[in-house]
């Protein structure tokens, strides 16, 4: 049975405004999603990071203990420009993730995320501490890049043109190559969108210098590639300040991977984020909701099919296109994030 | 992120020494949802009321410890700015600011990114100067506050 669970980074509005401590965030999934899975983004969990103190993991380890929770997943990162005077090597990337799994271990963390853009060598310099400390490494796959290569011509803008693709590839080589458990994918469900998130869609007509560049962008994507409508929209805007990345998050008309796609790579993945945006409610049918930008429903049935029985982890992303607004108008993450696990319960039968 | 937030409303004062006001300042959070190692931070964009304030007119206060210039941070690679922890921006004014509202444009520059990027040995030589959008993490626009001055800043060397 799939299994429920929310990464904290789903609240990191109300942690930002102090509205919520991290033991408000574990009591609210343990009481009011009724589930126990929990994953962190280590760099706003740990405060003093990469140093915590062992006050902090005896009081995060109590507080999980106090309510019977797991610790699914850990989110790390990869800052290479920490040092300022050179550009992190890989050598020290894979020191900085060993340290980072450290820590996860002794917040007791079955896994850590890592970026899709962490180079696989890092990964692999890694593994023998993973084994030792017994802490899988999950990579994850996250938009632009796909579960299966299905375009033949990279783009020329945007995510995908510096994103290596070969991701899935490389992870399951490495396992071959090593035979370790300790590595794996993280696949994020944004892979499954397939239009652009109202929330964002409006907010970028609210900043736009041409709110109708954003109206022609989400119209046009499906008739042009991505390349050819970048290249129009600076005709016909010439003097606008749109940059690449909000074109590419509305240019969104199909996803990158296929939902059957995910059934491949099953036996290889530690755990799940649950990417959304807004959860709106389904009509006709008060009390349901789903989201209306990523397609949830097929690969949830697939994972059930091929008895996938980790963890989907909430991720709500959508706060931060709503930051532009009032503070009295800033969506609840706590509602959000409720009406998610109402539409997982629901897809996946728990 | 947090467009409208970066800046603490009621936090804008103007600093003393020695009795004179020396500059302004004001309290901020990192646009970001993760913290970051102090050396990332790569300063500020500040216009106020129509005039830029450059990363080396400004101080950074954090941690407890006194403000460090920009040049400061660089070198502390291992200190971190925690997730949701308010910071205090100096800018050097002599006379500081005159009583009333004034209007902010910010955009903070930390040089946090998702791994490696094909920019990154320029950014180690040339630095992006804040506002021009590179480094800009994910305060990608210059954000505008209109801020009333507090009377009554703390002083400070």
């Amino acid at each position: 049975m799939i299994k429920r669970g929310v990464s904290l980074y789903s609240y990191q509005q109300a942690q930002f405004f102090g509205k919520m401590t991290l033991k408000d965030m574990i009591a609210e999934v343990h009481d009011h999603l009724e589930t126990d899975g929990i994953e962190i983004i280590m760099d706003s969990a740990v405060p003093r990071y990469p140093f915590p103190t062992e006050e902090f993991i005896f009081d995060w380890n109590n507080t999980m203990a106090r309510y019977n929770m797991k610790a699914v997943t850990a989110d790390v990162f990869l800052d290479v420009h920490q040092f300022r005077d050179h550009v992190m090597n890989h050598r020290e990337a894979a020191q900085r993730l060993k340290n980072d799994i450290i820590i996860a271990s002794k917040m007791g963390f079955e896994n850590v995320r890592t970026l899709s853009s962490v180079p696989i060598d890092v990964i692999e310099m890694a593994l023998d501490t993973a084994e030792k400390y017994n802490v899988r490494i999950g990579k994850e796959i996250h938009f632009p890049i796909p579960i299966k290569q299905r375009q033949k011509k990279k783009n020329k803008y945007g995510m995908s043109a510096v994103r290596d693709f070969r991701l899935v590839e490389q992870i399951l080589q490495l396992k071959d190559k090593t035979g370790s458990p300790y590595v794996g994918l993280v696949p994020d469900f944004g892979i499954f969108q397939h239009s652009a998130p109202q929330v964002s869609v409006d907010y970028e007509r609210r900043n736009a210098k041409y709110p109708e560049e954003v109206d022609f962008i989400v119209e046009n994507c499906k008739n042009y590639s991505f390349d050819d409508l970048v290249d129009l929209a600076h005709e016909k805007y010439p003097d606008s300040d749109m940059t690449i990345t909000s074109m590419e998050r509305l240019a969104f008309h199909e996803p990158v991977s296929i939902p059957e796609d995910i059934k491949d790579i099953v036996p290889y993945i530690v755990s799940i984020h649950g990417k959304f945006y807004d959860m709106t409610e389904v009509p006709g049918q008060p009390g349901c909701y789903d989201e209306k930008s990523i397609d949830y429903e097929k690969p949830i049935k697939y994972l059930k099919e091929c008895g996938y029985d980790g963890y989907i982890d909430s991720e709500y992303e959508g706060q931060r296109d709503q930051q532009d607004l009032d503070f009295e108008a800033l969506p609840d993450e706590v509602t959000q994030v409720r009406r998610h696990h109402e539409m997982l319960r629901r897809l996946i039968g728990n | 992120m947090f467009d409208k937030f970066l800046i603490r409303p009621d936090s804008l004062k103007n600093d003393y020494m020695g009795g004179q006001a020396v500059g302004f300042s004001f309290s901020v959070k990192i646009a970001d949802y993760r913290g970051c190692f102090l050396s990332l931070h790569n300063g500020y964009y500040i216009q106020c009321d129509g005039v830029e304030y450059p990363r080396e007119v400004q101080t950074f206060e954090v941690n407890g410890k006194a403000p460090r210039t920009f040049e400061e941070l660089k070198k502390c690679v291992w200190e971190h700015w925690d997730y949701a922890t308010e910071a205090i921006v100096h800018v050097k004014k002599p006379g500081g600011l005159a009583p009333g509202t004034h209007t902010i444009r910010l955009q903070q520059s930390i040089l946090m990114q998702y791994g490696y990027a094909p920019w990154d040995e320029e950014w180690v030589k040339n630095p992006p100067v804040p506002g021009s959008g590179a480094g800009s993490g994910k305060s990608s626009s210059v954000f505008s506050y209109q801020l009333e001055l507090k009377e009554g800043g703390g002083s400070h060397d």
